[in-house]
């Protein structure tokens, strides 16, 4: 069936996810966070609005998206997607609201509680979603789906750590008490360990994809998976011990100083290798893009050394590249491309072998979401400098130019979207919705008689 | 021109939409054969889940059933061997 592969709500997720994006900076512009400040309580709303609302959004769409490409197999229940988008966007808005009662908003407290079991039904219905296809014994073979599981274990891992914390500063007296000493391991398991894993199984495919690869296992693609598989390891049985009421033993952050760069170092192996093989002579800008991303892993992956040992500004440099620099510069270069070709898929597909068709990068404007993707890579190399040296005025600018670089790829989605930028001789009378798409029509052959 | 000829010559119209390349230049179409007004072809995609391969099949069949003579197009995907980027022709 035509269009079998396609989620109907992946728009929805990816529309979601930049609104919170937005919303996210916009709290950070006003001061809610800057060099040294990130505790207060607008600071971890806005902290929150990013990473759960954004990144973690965007990766479970991706993921709703993907699973059937990386498995060729459908999900599993698949109108399960726009609850647990809601569920998802409600649990997000629910923690942001909750943290402002360390600001003194005592009404907001209850909204702590209220957060991690939204977040548990969101996080259910997306597996109950991906899970079938994925553990198929056919796709567990697959290297990129090994990693999207290991993903899938640190979000789980993820979520029991945030849910301790949160329902601690909720008031919830029965919880072990794991603040402060289970922050670090709670922010390393979202990065290091969900949205890192999660990028590097769904990069390998989608890379060899648009820049006609081969698809390759080998030593180089396992060392990765060995590398995240043991600070995971590490990462959990940290948690563990935490829950336990034991403390972290400092021999825990040495070993991931060390692991995390070393998964992060062969993954750019084996990204260096898709690229070198490549039959695309020419990669397009999501492609460029996603390199100057890996770019910033690297650095991240450097910083993460003195991050993890020293703390301070290092730690801060460190998490702001990655979440900043690698999977936001990776993901904003990736939904450009992803939007084009679903909304060529549902306006174009069923002229193939009919009539002339244009091609997906005739939807896109390359010189606009260049100059976006400059000033978001420009805004994060500025911040992190202004991590580094204490200097909160340059951090403010710096997020008021990644602010303006979102907004600027939002209006370029939904110009996208209206076939904006594609010669108007070749655009249809009608467009579909510009956030949910409508089912993907069915070409009838026409038979000769 | 043979009907083989009209075949490719109309499959060199059906465009991979990522690469601006013909199926044939791309290596997706694996086999063409002909009995009398009846034509088979085996193609595949990319990848097995590529969500575009059930729409270029249904667009090589309705590209084959547009040629004069032509009365029935059977087009399956084939998924061995696998594609892969040898496959195609040089940019």
């Amino acid at each position: 069936m035509p269009g079998k592969q396609l989620s109907p709500w992946t728009l929805a997720w990816f529309g979601a996810a930049m609104l919170f994006l937005l919303l996210s900076l916009a709290t950070a512009m006003s001061g809610a966070v800057g060099p040294g400040d990130w505790s207060r309580g607008a600071g971890f709303a806005a902290v929150h609005l990013f990473t759960l609302g954004w990144l973690c959004l965007m990766v479970m769409g991706a993921l709703v998206q993907f699973v059937p490409v990386l498995t060729a197999q459908p999900l599993a229940r698949p109108r399960l997607a726009l609850p647990a988008l809601l569920l998802g966007a409600a649990g997000t808005l629910a923690l942001a609201a909750g943290f402002l009662w360390l600001d003194g908003h005592e009404a907001m407290r209850p909204f702590l509680r209220a957060a991690p079991v939204l977040l548990a039904l969101s996080f259910g219905l997306t597996a109950a979603m991906i899970a079938p296809p994925l553990l198929a014994r056919a796709s567990r073979a697959l290297s990129e789906v090994r990693m999207v599981l290991l993903a899938l274990v640190a979000l789980a891992a993820l979520w029991i750590s945030g849910t301790a914390m949160a329902l601690q500063l909720g008031g919830v007296d029965r919880m072990p008490d794991i603040l402060p000493e289970g922050l670090p391991l709670h922010v390393l398991i979202g990065i290091g360990g969900w949205l890192s894993l999660a990028a590097f199984g769904v990069s390998y495919k989608l890379f060899a994809m648009f820049l006609l690869a081969p698809e390759q296992t080998g030593p180089v693609r396992r060392a990765v998976f060995g590398a995240a598989w043991l600070a995971l390891v590490a990462m959990l049985g940290a948690g563990a011990a935490l829950l336990a009421g034991y403390p972290v033993g400092a021999w825990v952050f040495a070993a991931l100083a060390v692991l995390l760069p070393i998964a992060a170092g062969f993954y750019l192996a084996e990204v260096a290798r898709i690229w070198r093989l490549r039959r695309r002579p020419k990669p397009e800008g999501n492609m460029l893009w996603s390199r100057a991303a890996l770019m910033f892993l690297a650095l991240a992956s450097i910083l993460a050394g003195p991050g993890l040992w020293q703390g301070g500004v290092w730690a801060e440099a460190a998490i702001f590249v990655a979440l900043a620099g690698w999977l936001s510069l990776l993901t904003l270069a990736q939904i450009i491309k992803i939007t084009s070709f679903l909304t060529w898929i549902q306006i174009f597909a069923p002229r193939i072998g009919r009539s002339p068709v244009p091609q997906v990068q005739q939807l896109t404007d390359p010189r606009t979401d260049t100059l976006c993707l400059m000033l978001w890579s420009g805004g994060v190399a500025a911040a992190t400098l202004s991590l580094l040296l204490s200097w909160p005025s340059v951090f403010r600018l710096s997020v008021a130019a990644l602010f303006l670089a979102a907004l600027a790829v939002a209006v370029e989605l939904v110009r996208i979207r209206r076939l904006s930028h594609l010669d108007p001789s070749l655009r249809p009378a009608s467009l579909p919705p510009v956030i949910r798409p409508v089912p993907v029509p069915v070409p009838q052959p026409e038979i000769r008689t | 021109m043979t009907l083989l000829d009209q075949i490719e010559d109309r499959l060199k119209g059906v465009l991979d939409p990522e690469t601006g390349r013909n199926l044939i230049a791309m290596g997706m179409i694996y086999a063409i054969r002909i009995d009398g007004d009846r034509v088979e072809v085996d193609m595949s995609a990319t990848t097995r889940g590529c969500p575009l391969a059930e729409m270029l099949r249904l667009g090589v069949e309705t590209a084959v059933l547009g040629i004069e003579g032509v009365r029935a197009a059977d087009v399956r995907l084939v998924w061995d061997p696998p594609w892969t980027p040898a496959r195609m022709a040089p940019f």
